[in-house]
């Protein structure tokens, strides 16, 4: 009953890239629709730009028409060839349209095109050799099983970037209007910690340049492999060139190392349980002292970490080694011994192999980014449910909304997953409450 | 020159969870392909299943269809149909359905749904006007004159829908199960008011889902996905520490008339997981909140902490096993044995049971048609006869749920599922309640007065 294209995932993201970031909406299949022209042009007239492809044994043979299908109309095919992942492409015409499908109504024909036909009834197509030539196609009638015939539109039209700038106004406004669970804090802080090159800074820059309106650089961010951030940074984050504060404070630091060169594990405890200062200058080598000079002996609730969040970079996230999966799982532990929650964010989604811009509208139903957080809950142990994907800035000039709405949803998702954290919080622990026991102490 | 839909992504998305996440393929658009029943049937025949929406100013009127659209001739089959409305309030957009029992048919040049041969919405392209019943006005939530005319119509592929009518129904009924449920257990009230809030133990192996289960309770009472116990891929158990989470009712909500009591997770092993010793006070209410467990040590009664008299409300009132489904006939007979040494001090200290199966495959399929009951085919797989034998729970009390792990987003069907287990747990609780010896209600009521 279901009518459904033959085209696997991979196949429509090659068509779909190679066609500039379209998106294919099945309007005619030969088997379901008969192997007519009558019935094709019936489904596909007026449709705007379509692809028809015809799947014979060896090859997916494609015409791409940017013009509707309509009488009379004359217009240019993209003739291609696509076999495994290669694409060969070759363009001709103009040719009536309404003749590239032979058909027994004559009403509709007007005479063979002289460069290429596909005939339904017979599932035969017919090319003239230069086009065969060009395409890399055997020299004879290819003989074909299916045609299906899709209309192309763009990914990222008119339409979808105003829904997603609206959502991106919605998710702004959502997190400036944040109030931390029962008042408890005013901002919350969120820890950045993962390998180096992961994207921590880059993170945080790509949020500053949401709120500022435009992207800045703040925050060094390096290719170097010992990692810029050696200090601890606490970053607050304005709205707006010289607006208020914003309810959440990034927290960036030393990246973490294979070898003795980076955060050292023994401070990851005084990190989140707020004993370290900003711009605290961290060693490998050395934890850092209760006797130091700026230590926080008594960190309030506000001081300490909130939300840890783990940033991987997603291309690389599969090849980290053993010794870091076992630094990355012993941070892990040490936040749930605090009783701080904690997400994973993969940065650099939209370098993954055959993702484009318009992918990251729906990044969650890619199939490669799917088997991507699949094995970073298999081989890291995160829910999948705490795996955020981003797409940080990285040489752009100007905001990009689809970029910002993945950014400020992985945000959304941190200050929620505090909310967990404050709300779980003992009676103790909670200054607000102390203060008021006092109050009511005193009142007594 | 290109061709899209005016449908507002929000809408799109809208539509996508009233049918369970499918992806929609714009076929006809009126001002596009003109405007006559010819055009419409030209593009949209043997599509599959179809969506037709109809454009007003401030709503749109849609028909889900199941088979294949129909056809200009009196001969072509009959497909099963429901009606919907979107309504937009606000930011919000409200969506309501009617049932999968309405027939779509062209006669005389209309699309005509009808149900129990009675015309309850027609639609007249050439002229571009919709007429619709009261009766399915008022279910729609709808109000306007009819016949009306509308400004445009679509008609859309729907792909990656199950193709059978059970599921559709199941689909379009499920929210409002879902509902009813929320508000059940919101309203609830133990037995005779005897406790303010039921205390709900989760007991299982390492890895079988107990403090996903949690999370699953408060993600369908928050309204998003959320995490607040610890849940992770890791040999050990991630729970360390005895907790008891109350629920809130949303954000900023009061608590939920019920708790649940994470712990650590069961081990084969002698001296790994949660310590047998323990088991005994925790049931009886001695184990406070956050107490640091241990497998070799047991809490002593000396523990600066310790609760040596607690009252009803500080026991645990339902004994909950948590199973992973797909290792059920899989337990060593070590932890069959743990198990039925846990049972015994169960019944011993004379607290509800129940056994919650996690990790469902085909979810959906757990329940009947109507989410009332469990399917006949779920409670008659292995295991849940091999819960009923080791343990001796009754079928009722066996309950299946998948917990939210994967998504980022509610799915109604999940939330029916962990909902009715959560309220079978608190059915159960209630009969043990109902049961309680009178020298223990006496000794409450006692209390009681000594307040007043």
């Amino acid at each position: 009953m279901a009518v459904t294209t033959r085209l696997t995932w991979l196949q429509e993201k090659i068509l779909q890239n190679y066609l500039g970031g379209k998106q294919f909406s099945l309007l005619y299949k030969a088997s379901v629709h008969k192997f007519s022209g009558q019935n094709l042009l019936q489904k596909c007239c007026h449709q705007g730009p379509t692809i028809a492809l015809i799947y014979s044994e060896d090859n997916v043979i494609g015409a791409y028409v940017q013009e509707s299908y309509q009488k009379g109309k004359n217009a240019s095919i993209i003739l291609f060839a696509l076999k495994e992942t290669e694409i060969s492409e070759c363009k001709k015409g103009p040719y009536v349209l309404f003749s590239l499908f032979y058909d027994t109504n004559s009403e509709l024909q007007c005479g063979y095109n002289g460069g290429i036909q596909i005939h339904l009834p017979r599932k035969e197509i017919y090319m003239d050799s230069d086009i065969v030539n060009d395409l890399g196609l055997p020299q004879k009638p290819i003989s074909f099983q299916e045609c299906e015939v899709f209309r192309c539109e763009d990914l990222l039209d008119q339409r979808r970037i105003a829904e997603v700038t609206n959502l991106k106004m919605t998710l702004l406004s959502t997190i400036r209007t944040y109030k931390p669970y029962g008042d408890l804090v005013q901002q919350i802080r969120i820890l950045l910690v993962g390998p180096s090159g992961a994207g921590k800074s880059s993170f945080i820059n790509s949020v500053k340049s949401i709120f500022r309106g435009h992207v800045t650089h703040q925050v060094l961010v390096g290719s170097d492999t010992t990692g810029i951030s050696k200090k601890y940074r606490t970053y607050s984050i304005k709205d707006g060139k010289d607006g208020s504060s914003l309810p959440f404070i990034l927290c960036d630091c030393l990246g973490l190392s294979e070898e003795d060169e980076g955060l050292c594990m023994e401070d990851i405890f005084y990190v989140i349980k707020g004993h370290i200062p900003d711009r605290y200058q961290f060693n490998s080598m050395k934890p850092i002292s209760s006797s130091h000079h700026n230590f926080i002996d008594a960190p309030l609730l506000k001081d300490r970490i909130h939300c840890v969040a783990f940033v991987f970079d997603a291309n690389s996230v599969e090849h980290l080694s053993g010794e870091m999966i076992a630094k990355i799982k012993s941070v892990r532990r040490e936040a749930i011994k605090c009783g701080v929650v904690h997400v994973a964010l993969l940065t650099h989604v939209d370098c993954m192999d055959l993702i484009t811009k318009g992918d990251l509208i729906d990044i969650y139903r890619c199939v490669p980014v799917k088997s991507k957080l699949e094995a970073v809950q298999r081989e890291l142990g995160f829910a999948l449910s705490n795996i955020l994907v981003v797409s940080n800035y990285t040489s752009e000039w100007e905001l990009d909304p689809v970029k910002d709405v993945l950014i400020l949803s992985a945000l959304n998702q941190m200050l929620r997953a505090a909310d967990d954290f404050l709300e779980d919080l003992p009676p103790e622990e909670t200054d607000a409450k102390s203060e008021q026991g006092i109050m009511k102490c005193e009142v007594k | 020159m290109a061709v899209t839909t005016r449908l507002a992504w929000k809408k799109e998305k809208a539509l996508q969870k009233l049918l369970g996440n499918v992806s929609l393929s714009l076929l006809y658009k009126s001002k596009v392909h003109g405007d006559s029943i010819e055009d419409m049937v030209q593009k949209c025949t043997h599509q599959g299943s179809t969506i037709t929406v109809i454009y007003f100013y401030r709503y749109v009127i849609g028909a889900f269809m199941l088979g294949h659209y129909p056809e200009l001739d009196n001969y072509s089959e009959e497909s099963k149909s429901f009606l919907f409305s979107f309504r937009e309030n606000g930011d919000t957009i409200e969506t309501t359905s009617s049932d999968l029992n309405i027939v779509a048919k062209i006669i005389n040049r209309e699309l005509t749904f009808y149900s129990h041969y009675k015309d309850m919405c027609s639609v007249f392209p050439s002229t571009k006007t919709l007429k619709l019943t009261s009766s399915l006005k008022l279910l729609l939530k709808l109000r306007f004159s009819s016949p009306s005319t509308y400004d445009e119509c679509e008609v859309f592929r729907v792909e990656g829908i199950k193709d059978n009518p059970g599921y559709i129904r199941r689909i379009t009924g499920v929210t409002q199960r879902r509902n009813m449920l929320l508000n059940d257990l919101r309203a609830y009230k133990p037995c005779a008011d005897l406790v303010s809030k039921i205390r709900i133990l989760l007991l299982g192996p390492v890895g079988s889902g107990k403090s996903s289960f949690f999370n699953s309770v408060k993600s369908v009472f928050q309204g998003h996905v959320t995490h607040q116990a610890i849940v992770g891929s890791d040999s050990a158990s991630i729970t360390e520490q005895y907790r008891i989470y109350s629920v809130k009712d949303g954000k900023d909500g009061k608590s939920l008339p019920f708790m649940l009591c994470d712990s650590m997770g069961l081990d084969e092993r002698e001296g790994a997981g949660l310590c047998m010793c323990d088991i005994p006070h925790i049931l009886k209410g001695c184990v406070p909140d956050r107490y640091q467990l241990s497998p070799q040590k047991p809490i002593s009664p000396k523990h600066p902490t310790f609760i040596t008299s607690p009252s009803l409300k500080d026991k645990i009132h339902c004994v909950a096993y948590v199973l992973d489904i797909n290792s059920i006939n899989n337990l060593s007979s070590k932890m069959v044995e743990k198990f039925k040494r846990i049972h015994k001090e169960v019944l011993n200290c004379g607290i509800a049971y129940v056994a919650l199966l996690t990790k469902v495959n085909n979810y959906s399929e757990v329940l009947e048609e109507d989410f009332l009951n469990m399917n006949r085919s779920a409670t008659s797989q292995s295991q849940v006869m091999n819960v009923n034998k080791m343990l001796g729970i009754p079928v009722t009390n066996i309950l299946i749920v998948e917990n939210y792990a994967s998504e980022w987003e509610l799915e109604p069907v999940k939330d029916v599922l962990i909902l009715s287990a959560l309220r079978q747990m608190l059915r159960a609780a209630d009969d043990v309640l109902e049961d309680l010896p009178v020298e223990e209600t006496d000794e409450i009521a006692a209390k009681i007065q000594l307040c007043m």
